[in-house]
């Protein structure tokens, strides 16, 4: 659970960021791509991606003068983790039946 | 994964005939290799239990009660996963094991359903279950090395 900080919980605790991370679910976009689904200013979103980067939920990647934003998936699945923790629990026994069927 | 909550669906793709996989599902002495110490017999109706280790702060006393609910062999397992009657979880769930041939093996399907999600006890469980019980865990990374 390294990843599952409380930068995480706070940084999705908020709808502007949310979103940001279901744009980004389509793949990286730029900064001006991002801001031109929100109605504010591109300062604003951007320090959005910084609280988002933060915590380890995008990547910031410059090319020229753009900056293209990533979704960072790590945390996300943890977080799947943590939501379906028996799921996790069944996962790791099923792969331990197959060590069991493997020494039959 | 599963859109609903209250049920969890993990399915596993095992290179083995059915028979095989049955055996590891119904054998008490290979159930306890890749689950837990158990009492389980094939018959409808046996009550058994599963020997965990105990964790007070979850109120689970280590031991795991079940019920054989349903079979079909080497096709279908269906057992209650319910707390014992002491536990504050009250935690009353059916795991349903689903055997289909798919080539030269088994494709084993896993079926959890039946959480409460407004009993924070049951959270609890849920979040304890899937961090691991102890022992599970270590012999699972013995076994993976």
């Amino acid at each position: 659970m390294d990843a599952l900080t409380d930068e995480v919980f706070a940084a999705l605790g908020n709808p502007v960021r949310r979103e940001l991370l279901r744009l980004l679910l389509e793949g990286p976009r730029t900064v001006n791509d991002l801001a031109s689904h929100f109605d504010m200013r591109r300062p604003s979103v951007s320090e959005h991606l910084r609280v988002l980067r933060a915590a380890g939920l995008v990547s910031e990647r410059r090319a020229g003068r753009e900056r293209h934003y990533r979704l960072e998936a790590g945390p996300l699945i943890e977080m799947q983790d943590w939501l379906h923790p028996y799921e996790r629990f069944w996962r790791a026994q099923l792969k331990s039946l197959r060590e069991t069927l493997e020494e039959l | 994964m599963t859109d609903d909550p209250r049920t969890i669906r993990v399915d596993e793709y095992l290179p083995h005939p059915p028979e095989k996989v049955w055996r590891a599902l119904t054998e008490p002495e290979l159930i306890a290799r890749w689950l837990m110490p158990n009492d389980f017999k094939l018959a409808v109706g046996h009550r058994f239990t599963f020997q965990g280790q105990p964790i007070p702060q979850a109120g689970f006393g280590g031991v795991g009660h079940s019920e054989v609910l349903a079979f079909e062999p080497e096709k279908m397992l269906r057992i209650a996963w319910r707390a014992a009657p002491e536990d504050p979880s009250g935690l009353d769930s059916t795991v349903t094991f689903t055997l289909q041939p798919e080539g030269h093996g088994t494709r084993l399907l896993l079926e959890h359903t039946g959480f409460d999600l407004d009993d924070p006890y049951q959270a609890f469980s849920r979040r304890f279950m899937g961090s691991g019980w102890p022992g599970v865990v270590a012999r699972i990374s013995t076994v993976l090395g």
